[in-house]
């Protein structure tokens, strides 16, 4: 059964991961991208690292992937006409289709996590413990693994700074942008909070 | 489970061979930077199946699990990290060229 599961996942992760490369419009390849990551969750369940599992729905499912999502909707380049060219459904067709998508990768995704329970209790793991077992992986973390980990923390507080300092409007830009929009105004009004 | 860790890693060595040709062969800045978190993804499986492979070994010896989720836990942040900025450099480069095709980007170009 885990088995079947397994290889069930790996297509279903093949099979999506070749969607994100073929894909003719980044919004289809990002939502390819997600699917991929639902089942190789469902795989990290299967081989017995269920934090991990939640961890990658969290952090990829949930945070990288609406960032991707919400750069492509900001730029505009999920096109309403394109994708009605593209997808050969119809609005309806197209919600049934997703959500019918969803909820299959849930339900195997659920059962993943119930043939790990079972397998635990027939005590094919040492001590019955996940492979990634919380206590000790903190301990891990916190001991052997400090030096990385405060790096890491660097790292984030670096890339927060760069995303800030790259994604910020320029000042030279943002006031002849300014000054083309609005030449009648003699002050055009602040928007947003940041310095000009 | 019983699956073979072969089987495993060739599944990862698969989903990584597909984020390098999407890297290689797309010109949109969004679809290469969702085949460099292919990429990362197939990393982590292969740390995993490796992690599953040697536990037991790992536990009877020193009694301490193997640092295989570790790493998988920092590739994730990195793979983080690196979609913020990437993702912040595809807005500054809209900005700049109106465009997210790298064909359009060829200054450095030598």
């Amino acid at each position: 059964m885990a088995e079947t599961l397994f290889y069930l996942l790996g297509a279903l992760a093949l099979a999506f991961a070749v969607g994100v490369v073929r894909a003719r419009m980044p919004l289809f390849s990002v939502l390819s991208l997600l699917g991929s990551f639902f089942c190789l969750s469902g795989i990290y369940l299967l081989l017995g690292f269920p934090f991990l599992a939640a961890t990658q729905l969290l952090v990829y499912a949930g945070a990288i992937m609406v960032l991707f999502l919400f750069v492509i909707m900001l730029l505009n380049l999920g096109d309403e006409a394109q994708l009605e060219r593209h997808a050969g459904l119809s609005l309806s067709g197209r919600r049934l289709f997703v959500g019918g998508t969803a909820a299959a990768l849930l339900g195997i995704v659920g059962l993943a996590a119930a043939q790990m329970n079972t397998t635990f209790v027939a005590g094919e793991v040492p001590q019955g413990r996940a492979l990634d077992d919380l206590p000790t992986l903190a301990g891990l973390l916190f001991t052997r693994y400090m030096l990385p980990f405060e790096a890491a923390s660097l790292l984030l507080l670096a890339t927060m700074v760069g995303v800030i300092v790259l994604a910020k409007r320029q000042r030279g830009t943002s006031a002849v942008e300014a000054e083309a929009e609005a030449p009648a105004l003699p002050a055009p009004p602040l928007s947003s909070g940041a310095p000009r | 489970m019983n699956v073979p860790t072969d089987h495993v890693l060739a599944l990862a060595a698969v989903l990584f061979a597909l984020g390098v040709l999407g890297f290689l062969v797309r010109k949109n800045v969004i679809i290469v930077l969702a085949s460099i978190e292919l990429m990362l993804n197939a990393a982590n499986l292969s740390f995993l199946a490796a992690s599953r492979h040697w536990s037991q070994d790992a536990l009877a010896a020193t009694h301490q699990p193997s640092a295989g989720p570790i790493f998988a836990i920092f590739v994730i942040l990195v793979a983080a990290a690196e979609a913020a900025v990437g993702l912040a450099l595809v807005i500054a480069l809209y900005r700049l060229k109106q465009t997210v095709a790298l064909d359009g980007v060829a200054e450095l170009k030598g």
